[in-house]
């Protein structure tokens, strides 16, 4: 694969000022996205995924701010944008954005037409006249698998099921015309076939589009179906980063085993499924060491005193974790993360 | 549409029906004083002579459809207290055409400072125009309006070079009394339509309008605008008949000749004729403004359908 490096984020610090106190919600993460790449990020809530995705757009909330680091887009740097103007002309039209909850992300009073039509009016100006950007918006709705087009164009969003809606939202962002899409967490809200569907779907239009997508999720279920390429993040922090196969397959650091060792596939009928003990860091508190030790049962005493590096187990894949220090004790991953290794080999890869 | 309209008007003119009946019974038990002119000086055989006279002595579901038939005349009876032997249409017809131009263009008048105030609030939330805003809501709802109703009296006046007294024909008089009506309505509409603005901003849809790339004003204007005035749509038409009937102090300030205070005198002077037909005249507006308000509300809400069942449009 070429890789030609579309978005690259250097040592990005953001930081939410929350009743007087300082939230430190990112805590030096550095990406470089590839073109037409999917990445997933991976994390437990409040992880820090969408809030790392949301700097990419100046979505972030009136509370928060970037405290250091880059994003370089296009020779830009977008932590240096100010002016909303500037923001506008790289929202939807060069990075665009699903959420979560297809229910509240579509106008209830406009006419799911009328809002594909505006996305289209905004981003793309060489479609001119009412008509054309008629069928520009129905092609859309075609392509996202919604049925009678023109019927639909001109219902409102409570006329659509939850599916149904976030394929609207897909359409509109297509409409955008974009050249990233940050799915964030897509499917969280909707039931499961129809989550199947959505990410097939998804990864179509991926294709045919020729886009660049970071897909945000927890459920690690979905990352095994969509992404090329695995970040997972905890507290705020990239702690491994990897193809698919390299974090399935061969996990490094301990929180990525904890995660994977918890998905309900691996347990075994009548047993307790695995779980990660405590809860995450406050990020209102200045973090020292790894931020997972103090849940992890096998961390070592440099876990709790000094943050590890990035260490680099392929090419393609890293892991924050002293386990990788070649004066490092052998730990070995939990023994279920084997099943999973053995059933790569009855599937195939 | 015009299924649920009929519906709808049935549905109100049924209320109108039960209400109509409940004012007639309860009528019946205020006292007679006020069916004469001179009642202390009548004998007891008198006073049930002219009951008689009057129909009052009949059984009550005769009363009623005498009434009723009355109503298709248009015939409300005469006032006896409050201005001897004149029908009461004839009373009301002089003054009703006041109130309803006063009460028009003062909620006019507050839509048309109301509305913008409330979006200009919204769209600074939190810096300087919003505060005037807030300070300007805050004295209106928390200072009596008395105070400034005679503060516009005193200052306005002069300032406007016309009398304390009314005058219909001169359109430089309606100016203060409008404004005054005007100010309470103002604040609230303000008001309520930054919450509503403020509200709307933080849901996920304007997110995605952002995200899209739409300017902030178009956000403002393009969706979150007519989705917060939906709420506040159906108090419009509603707030006409409490504009009618709050005005009884700035039209006693200006002596206008409007129904503010007509409802009070006429109970003060126990002139039942008088009272039935302004509490059901106040009644009709009444249902008239809420159901105005429904039908304004499903126009500009599509998720609001008409027919009554979801899809079936």
């Amino acid at each position: 694969m070429e890789k030609d490096i579309i978005l690259s984020v250097k040592d990005l610090h953001v930081k939410f000022t929350l009743r007087g106190q300082e939230l430190h919600a990112i805590r030096g993460v550095s990406l470089d996205l590839y073109r037409g790449e999917c990445l997933a990020l991976v994390g437990e809530s409040g992880s820090g995924k969408s809030v790392f995705c949301k700097n990419f757009m100046g979505l972030l909330d009136a509370n928060g701010f970037i405290s250091g680091g880059e994003i370089l887009y296009n020779g830009m740097d977008l932590t240096k944008l100010k002016k909303p103007l500037e923001w506008r002309a790289l929202r939807g039209g060069e990075i665009a954005m699903i959420m979560q909850d297809p229910m509240a992300s579509l106008n209830p009073l406009k006419t799911v037409g009328e809002q594909i039509a505006e996305a289209v009016r905004l981003h793309q100006k060489d479609v001119a006249g009412r008509s054309a950007v008629r069928e520009k918006v129905l092609g859309y709705l075609r392509d996202v698998g919604i049925g009678e087009p023109e019927r639909r164009y001109k219902q409102y969003p409570h006329e659509f099921s939850g599916g149904m809606r976030q394929r609207v939202v897909i359409a509109t962002a297509l409409a955008c015309s974009p050249k990233i899409l940050i799915c964030d967490e897509p499917t969280t809200a909707l039931d499961v076939t129809i989550q199947a569907q959505i990410i097939r779907l998804l990864l179509d239009l991926k294709e045919k589009y020729g886009l660049t997508v970071i897909f945000i999720t927890h459920d690690l279920g979905v990352v095994a179906n969509v992404a090329e390429r695995v970040a997972v993040m905890y507290a705020g922090q990239i702690v491994e980063l990897g193809m698919a196969e390299e974090i399935f397959y061969d996990p490094r650091h301990p929180y990525t085993w904890a995660l994977l060792s918890s998905l309900p596939q691996l347990g075994e009928r009548g047993e307790e499924l695995a779980t990660i003990r405590g809860t995450p860091p406050n990020l209102f508190k200045e973090i020292r060491g790894d931020a997972f030790a103090p849940r992890n049962p096998q961390a070592l005493k440099i876990d709790f005193v000094m943050e590890p590096p990035f260490f680099r187990v392929s090419d393609t894949h890293y892991a924050k974790t002293w386990l990788l220090d070649p004066r490092a004790p052998e730990v070995a991953p939990p023994a279920v993360l084997a099943a999973l290794r053995s059933r790569r080999e009855v599937n195939g890869p | 549409m015009a299924k649920y309209l009929t519906k709808r008007l049935l549905r109100s003119v049924v209320t109108l029906f039960i209400v109509t009946c409940v004012v007639f019974t309860l009528m019946r038990a205020m006292p007679i004083e006020g069916y004469f002119q001179n009642y202390e000086k009548l004998t007891d055989a008198q006073i049930q002579a002219g009951l008689r006279e009057q129909g009052l002595l009949d059984p009550l579901p005769v009363q009623l459809w005498h009434f009723f038939q009355g109503l298709f005349r248009w015939d409300f009876g005469v006032s006896h207290t409050y201005r001897t032997n004149v029908p009461v249409t004839e009373i009301l017809r002089d003054k009703l055409p006041v109130s309803i131009r006063l009460g028009c263009l003062s909620i006019l008048t507050s839509m048309v400072f109301g509305i913008p105030i409330g979006t200009m609030m919204a769209r600074h939330k939190g810096r300087f125009f919003d505060k005037l805003g807030t300070v300007f809501i805050v004295f209106i709802q928390a200072v009596p309006a008395a105070v400034y109703f005679l503060l516009i009296q005193l200052y306005g006046t002069t300032a406007l070079g016309v009398g304390l007294l009314f005058d219909a024909a001169n359109p430089r008089c309606w100016i203060l009394p409008v404004l005054s009506m005007a100010l309470g309505n103002t604040a609230y509409y303000a008001m309520w339509l930054r919450r509503y603005m403020v509200d709307e901003s933080n849901k996920d849809y304007v997110t995605l309008a952002r995200a899209k790339g739409v300017s902030e004003n178009a956000i403002m204007f393009r969706h979150i605008f007519r989705n917060s005035f939906v709420p506040l749509v159906q108090y419009i038409p509603s707030s006409f008949l409490n504009t009618i009937i709050g005005s009884i102090y700035v039209e006693s300030l200006y002596s206008i000749p409007g129904m503010g205070g007509l409802l009070v005198t006429v109970i003060e002077k126990s002139d039942n004729n008088m009272v039935q037909a302004i509490v059901l005249l106040y009644a009709t507006v009444g249902v008239i403004g809420l159901m105005l308000g429904d039908i304004l509300m499903t126009v500009l809400d599509p998720r609001i359908t008409l027919a009554g069942k979801a899809g079936d449009r």
